[in-house]
C-alpha cells in the first residue's frame, strides 16, 4: 500500500514543465502521476491528495493564457476540482497553472496578463514571503527563485483588491523588485482554505543548491529553495486527513 | 505539349492531379529551361541524366517523379558541392580534391572514432550523430540553417528553423528527447541606415533581428527546449543574406538508436496536416536570393506550430519508450518525399497520397509528396503495433495516419486516387551526377602583425566594449526560456550577479551523473585574410570553451555548419577549401571528431550593382561530455581574494581581431598558434579540474586579455590588479598585443592563493603564468605593463557599456 501522499499532474498539449515538476515532488516525498487531460475524468481524483497544474502553453496561450484549458477542464470534469477541493484536497498551479486556476476562479479574482515590458523574461527574481501559507512554511521571509513567462502581470478590476488581498493574507509571495508589473507585486496567490496555491516562479527549477546562478550560493548546503517550498507542501499535505474518495 | 490524366472520378481535384512531361526528345537548352521553369533548381547535367534514366526505362517521368528527384538532388538534401570534385590551386599547389566531406570530414573523424572505440556511437547516416554519455546513454546535437526563409519572413523563417531541427532530434535514433537549443545569427549592423540598402523589399537588419529572436522564442519556449547557447555576428555583408543557425541537442538510451524499416512494416504520418505551405523549400534554398524572391518565394517558408509538434514529441517519445517504433525520421526539406524516399529507398514501399491528412482540399500529387508543411514525423512500425499507436496519439491528442506500406521490391511507389503517379527504382537515384567544380586561393603575403600599432588602452577598451561584437546579448537571452526542464547548471548568464558571459552551457541529464556542455565558436572576420586560420581558430575556440566549462578534452565532439556564397566562383570555393582543410586538421589533432554537419550555399544577393555575397562563414558547434557536477567551472571571478594565472602564448599578429576592425586597420596577419602544445595544456587544465583547483575560468577571445578580465569581474565579487610584463608570449609583443589581441589557446585562470603552488607545479613546462590577483576593491580593473599602469578603469561604467550595448535596439 502506497503510503506517499499522491500527486496527480494534468497535462494538457503543450503543458512542458510537468516532468520537472514530477521530480520535485518526488524528490520531497509525494508519489506522482502524470495524466494527459484528454484522459481526465471525475475518477482520476479518487486517492489524490494534490492536483498540479504545471508551466507551460496550455493549448498554445495564444487567446488569454490559461483559458482554453479552463475550458477542456470544465467540459471534462465540471466542477470536481472545487468539490476536491472541499473535501480537503490540494491545488497547486506554477506559472501557466497559476494562470490556468485563475482563470478557473480557484485563487482570488485578478487576471495574469502580458508583462509591461511587453517581454517573455527568463531570470530569477527575489520573492518576499508576506503571509504563512503551506507552501512556504520551511521557507525564510526572503528567498529567489527562478522565473520565465511573458504573460505574468497579476491585475485586478480595482487595484485596491490586491492591496487587500495582500492585507488578507491571499498574497503569501510578493516580487522584492517590480520585473513585470504585477499590483502590489503578487507573485502568488492562495484562497481562503489555505488550500489552493498558486505562483508564476518556477520551485521546481531550484530543486538543487547547484541550480542557482551564483556556485557560491551560500542558503542550503545540498537543496536549492524550490526543494523547501515542496517539502513544505509535502508536510501540510500529509498532515492534513486524507482526502476521501468521491462518492 | 503535355499529355494530360483526367480519370472520371467525380471527387478528383482539378485540374489534373498529375501529368507527365516528355523530356525523351529535348535537348540541354531545352531541359535546362524546363528546370528553371518548373522551379527544379536541376543543371543541364542533371536533367541530362533524368533524361537518361527514363530513356532507359522506356517512358517519360511524371510531374511527381521530376519533383522527387530535384527534391532529392538538390543542394539542401545532396550536399552536392561537398561533394564535388574540386580543383584546388592553393598555397600547397594544384590538387584535385574528390570531395570535401569524404575527404576532411568524414575520412578524417572515421580515423578519430577508431583510436577512440565506443565513444561515437553513430555518425553521419542519421538525423544527428551520438556519442556516450555513460553505460546507458548517448547524446546528440544538430544544427541546421534557415538563411533563406528568414531573409524573407523572419519570424516564421527562424520559428521553422528551430522546429525543423527539433524534429531532427525526434527523428534520430528510434525518437531522440530534445534537452537543450542553440542559436546563432549573422545579422546586418542594427544601426545601419535604410538608404544605404540596396534592394528593393530587403528587410532592414533590426526587422530581421527582432523577427527571428522572437521566432526561436515562440517556437523554443513552448515546445519546453531550454535555448542555452547561442552567438550572434555583425557584418554589412549579411544585410541581404542574414544566417540563422539553429542546433538542439538530445538524449537517448543506447539501446534506442538502431532503427530499421522491415518489409511488411507500415508507413506512418504523425503531427501536423499537409498543405500549401513550404512548398520548395528544399529547392530555394539551393539558389541565390534577389529581390524578386521577397515577392515571389513566399510559398516556400512555412508556418509553425509549436503545440503541435509538442503533441508529436510527447507522442513520439511515449511511442519509444514502449517499443511500438522501427524507424522514424523528421518531415523537413522535400516532405514526404524525403522522409518516405529514406525509409523505402532500400527495400521499396508504396505510399497512398490520399491519406494524408490535409489543410486544404484539393492538393495536387506533387503538392501532397514534396509540401514541408511542418510538425510532422514519419515513422515505420509492425502492423501488430498500430492500435497502441493509436491509443497513443489518442492520449496525446496528436493525428496519425497510416500513408503505406515498405514491402521489399526496391521499388518507391507513390499512388493517389487510384492511379501511379510515382515509381522509381531508387537505386538509380543515389548517385547525382558529381559537379566539378574550381577553387582557387592565394594567401596575402607580407602582412604586417599589427601587434605594436598605437594604442590607447582606456579608449580602445572602450570601443571594443561598445563594438555590436562584444556587447551582451543579455535582452535576447532573457526572452528565451533557458532553464525550462530544470537541468540547466551552467546558464548562459551567470556568476555572483547572474548576469556575466559563460563560455558554454551546461546542462544535466536526467538518470545519469554526467553532464553535458555546449557552445560553439564563429569568426568570420578571420576568414576574410585566411580561411584556414579560420577553420583553425574556430575548432580551437569551440574545443577550448568546452574544456573550460568542464568537458573531458577526450570526450568532445564536433558538428561543422559551413555558410558560403556562389561555389562556382572560384575564389569563393577557394576559400572554403581552404577553411576545411584548417578545421579538418586541427579537429584530427584534437581527437575531437565530427559526427554532424551542414552546408548552405547560393548566400548572395543579387543587387543592380551586381551580387553582395556573405564572407564564408563557418560555424564549428561542440558538445563535450563533463564526468561530474563538481567539474562544472564558471567564467566569472569567484573571491576577492584569489591569483589570476594565464594559459597560452600571446603573439602579435591582430589580423580578424575586433581591435583591428574597429580601428580601420588595413589587413594584418592572422595568429597561428601552436596547437599540439594547446592540447597539452587543456589536458592538464582538466586535470586541475578534477582536483578541485579551478575556480573559474575564461577563455581569452574577441576582445582579447583586457576584455576576458572585464568579462570575469562582471561578476562583482571583485577587482582585477595584473600585470603584462610575466604574459607568456610568442617572440616580440606590443601593448595592443598583449591586451587585445585574439591568438588561439589561452585561458584564465581563477585560483585560490593555497592552490597556486600546486598548480604551478602541475602546468611546470607549459605556458603557463601568474599574471595578478582579484582585488577586494571590486570598482577597479587594472593592468600594468613595466612602470606604468596602461589600464585603470571603472569596471561599473564597462559594464554598463557591455550590459547596456544591444538594448537600444532590441
Amino acid at each position: 500500500m502506497e503510503k506517499r501522499p499522491h500527486a496527480l499532474l494534468l497535462k494538457y498539449p503543450g503543458t512542458n514543465c510537468d516532468a520537472e515538476t514530477a521530480r520535485a515532488l518526488e524528490a520531497t516525498g509525494f508519489a506522482t502521476t502524470i495524466l494527459p487531460v484528454s484522459r481526465l475524468d471525475r475518477d482520476h481524483l479518487e486517492g489524490v491528495s494534490l492536483v498540479v497544474f504545471s508551466g507551460g502553453f496550455s493549448y498554445g496561450d495564444y487567446i488569454m493564457s490559461g483559458r482554453v484549458a479552463r475550458l477542456i477542464t470544465e467540459q471534462r470534469i465540471a466542477s470536481a476540482l472545487e468539490e476536491f477541493r472541499d473535501r480537503g484536497g490540494y491545488l497547486l498551479g506554477i506559472c501557466n497553472g497559476f494562470q490556468i486556476l485563475t482563470q478557473m476562479g480557484l485563487l482570488p479574482a485578478g487576471s495574469l496578463v502580458h508583462n509591461t515590458s511587453g517581454r517573455f523574461i527568463c531570470r530569477w527574481a527575489g520573492l518576499d514571503k508576506r503571509s504563512d501559507a503551506a507552501p512556504l512554511s520551511f521557507l525564510p521571509d526572503h528567498f529567489e527563485l527562478p522565473v520565465a513567462h511573458a504573460e505574468g502581470r497579476f491585475v485586478t478590476a480595482d487595484p485596491a483588491d490586491a492591496e487587500r488581498y495582500l492585507a488578507e493574507g491571499l498574497a503569501p509571495l510578493t516580487y522584492t523588485d517590480d520585473i513585470n508589473g504585477s499590483f502590489a507585486g503578487i507573485a502568488g496567490l492562495q484562497d481562503k482554505t489555505g488550500r489552493v496555491f498558486g505562483l508564476m516562479p518556477h520551485p521546481e527549477r531550484f530543486l538543487h543548491r547547484a541550480d542557482h546562478y551564483d556556485p557560491d550560493w551560500d542558503g542550503d548546503a545540498q537543496w536549492g529553495w524550490g526543494y523547501h517550498f515542496f517539502r513544505s507542501l509535502h508536510a501540510a499535505v500529509s498532515a492534513s486527513s486524507p482526502v476521501p474518495c468521491p462518492a | 505539349m503535355t499529355e494530360n490524366h483526367r480519370t472520371p472520378h467525380a471527387t478528383l481535384p482539378a485540374p489534373p492531379f498529375y501529368r507527365h512531361i516528355p523530356i525523351a526528345a529535348l535537348d540541354g537548352d531545352a531541359l535546362l529551361s524546363l528546370s528553371r521553369r518548373m522551379k527544379l533548381s536541376l543543371s543541364r547535367e542533371d536533367m541530362l541524366q533524368v533524361q537518361a534514366i527514363f530513356t532507359d526505362w522506356g517512358r517519360e517521368p511524371t510531374d511527381v517523379e521530376l519533383e522527387v528527384i530535384a527534391q532529392t538532388w538538390s543542394e539542401h538534401c545532396k550536399h552536392r558541392i561537398f561533394g564535388a570534385t574540386i580543383t584546388h590551386t592553393g598555397p600547397e599547389g594544384p590538387e584535385t580534391i574528390r570531395s570535401l566531406f569524404k575527404t576532411f570530414i568524414k575520412d578524417m573523424s572515421e580515423r578519430v572514432f577508431a583510436r577512440k572505440p565506443g565513444f561515437v556511437i553513430s555518425a553521419f547516416h542519421d538525423n544527428a550523430g551520438f556519442i556516450r554519455l555513460d553505460d546507458q546513454r548517448a547524446v546528440c546535437l544538430k544544427v541546421e540553417t534557415h538563411n533563406h526563409p528568414s531573409a524573407i519572413e523572419p519570424y516564421a523563417g527562424a520559428n521553422t528553423g528551430l522546429g525543423g531541427v527539433i524534429r531532427d532530434i525526434l527523428g534520430a535514433g528510434r525518437g531522440a528527447k530534445p534537452i537543450g537549443s542553440l542559436d546563432v545569427f549573422c545579422f546586418g549592423p542594427p544601426d545601419v541606415s535604410q538608404a544605404g540598402i540596396r534592394g528593393e523589399d530587403v528587410i532592414h537588419p533590426l526587422g530581421i533581428m527582432r523577427g527571428v529572436v522572437r521566432g526561436v522564442r515562440d517556437y523554443g519556449n513552448r515546445m519546453g527546449i531550454p535555448t542555452v547557447s547561442g552567438a550572434i555576428q555583425f557584418d554589412d555583408a549579411y544585410i541581404y543574406n542574414p544566417l540563422v543557425f539553429c542546433g538542439t541537442a538530445g538524449v537517448i538510451a543506447i539501446k534506442d538508436i538502431p532503427k530499421e524499416v522491415l518489409p511488411g512494416q507500415l508507413i506512418i504520418a504523425v503531427g501536423g496536416r499537409t498543405g500549401r505551405d513550404g512548398l520548395k523549400g528544399a529547392t530555394f534554398s539551393s539558389a541565390a536570393l534577389d529581390t524578386d524572391s521577397h515577392a515571389e518565394d513566399q510559398q516556400a517558408v512555412q508556418i509553425g506550430n509549436p503545440i503541435e509538434e509538442k503533441k508529436a514529441a510527447d507522442f513520439v517519445l511515449a511511442a519509444r519508450d514502449a517499443g511500438l517504433i522501427g524507424f522514424i525520421t523528421d518531415c523537413g526539406a522535400g516532405g514526404f518525399s524525403s522522409a518516405c524516399g529514406e525509409m523505402l529507398s532500400e527495400g521499396g514501399g508504396e505510399i497512398i497520397l490520399d491519406n494524408a491528412p490535409l489543410k486544404e482540399p484539393g492538393l495536387i500529387s506533387w503538392e501532397v509528396f514534396i509540401s514541408e508543411s511542418q510538425e510532422r514525423m514519419v515513422l515505420s512500425a509492425a502492423p501488430g503495433h498500430l492500435e497502441a499507436l493509436q491509443a497513443l496519439a489518442d492520449l496525446y491528442e496528436t493525428e496519425l495516419t497510416v500513408l503505406g506500406k515498405a514491402d521489399g521490391s526496391g521499388i518507391l511507389k507513390v499512388r493517389h486516387h487510384g492511379e501511379m503517379v510515382c515509381e522509381l527504382d531508387c537505386g538509380r537515384l543515389h548517385d547525382a551526377p558529381v559537379r566539378h567544380l574550381r577553387g582557387h586561393f592565394t594567401p596575402p603575403t607580407g602582412l604586417p602583425p599589427g601587434g605594436d600599432l598605437p594604442c590607447d588602452p582606456p579608449a580602445d577598451l572602450r570601443r571594443i566594449f561598445s563594438d555590436f561584437a562584444v556587447v551582451s546579448r543579455e535582452p535576447i537571452i532573457r526572452e528565451y526560456d533557458h532553464e525550462v526542464q530544470g537541468n540547466t547548471v551552467l546558464k548562459p548568464l551567470a556568476g555572483a550577479s547572474g548576469d556575466a558571459p559563460q563560455d558554454a552551457a551546461v546542462l544535466r541529464i536526467d538518470g545519469s551523473h554526467r553532464l553535458m556542455a555546449m557552445t560553439q565558436a564563429l569568426l568570420p572576420e578571420w576568414g576574410k585574410t585566411d580561411p584556414k586560420a579560420m577553420g583553425r581558430a574556430c575548432v580551437d575556440e569551440c574545443f577550448r570553451q568546452l574544456v573550460a566549462a568542464g568537458a573531458d578534452p577526450d570526450r568532445i565532439a564536433l558538428l561543422d555548419n559551413f555558410c558560403v556564397g556562389n561555389p562556382e566562383d572560384p575564389d569563393t570555393l577557394g576559400a572554403l577549401v581552404e577553411s576545411v582543410k584548417g578545421l579538418s586538421a586541427l579537429a584530427e589533432a584534437y581527437g575531437a571528431p565530427f559526427v554532424s554537419g551542414k552546408d548552405s550555399f547560393y548566400n548572395y544577393f543579387e543587387t543592380d550593382d551586381g551580387p553582395v555575397s556573405i564572407p564564408l562563414t563557418v560555424l564549428i558547434s561542440g558538445m563535450g561530455i563533463v564526468e561530474d557536477a563538481s567539474h562544472v567551472t564558471g567564467a566569472s571571478l569567484r573571491r576577492p581574494d584569489s591569483v589570476l594565472c594565464v594559459l597560452g602564448k600571446t603573439s602579435a599578429a591582430m589580423g580578424g581581431s575586433i581591435f583591428a576592425r574597429t580601428n580601420s586597420h588595413p589587413a594584418l596577419q592572422v595568429a597561428d598558434f601552436d596547437h599540439v602544445a594547446a592540447l597539452e595544456r587543456y589536458r592538464r587544465y582538466h586535470q586541475a579540474v578534477t582536483q578541485g583547483w579551478i575556480l573559474s575560468a575564461h577563455d581569452i577571445g574577441e576582445g582579447g586579455l583586457a576584455v576576458a578580465l572585464a568579462e570575469m569581474a562582471f561578476s562583482g565579487k571583485g577587482g582585477i590588479e595584473v600585470s603584462l610584463d610575466s604574459l607568456p608570449v610568442e617572440g616580440t609583443v606590443g601593448r595592443a598585443a598583449r591586451l587585445f589581441a585574439e591568438t588561439p589557446g589561452r585561458l584564465i585562470l581563477e585560483v585560490s592563493p593555497g592552490n597556486l603552488d600546486a598548480l604551478t607545479s602541475h602546468f611546470a613546462g607549459t605556458a603557463f603564468a601568474t599574471i595578478g590577483r582579484a582585488a577586494a576593491d571590486p570598482s577597479r580593473l587594472c593592468v600594468d605593463w613595466g612602470d606604468e599602469r596602461v589600464l585603470n578603469e571603472d569596471l561599473a561604467e564597462l559594464k554598463s557599456l557591455w550590459k547596456n550595448g544591444l538594448t537600444p535596439y532590441y
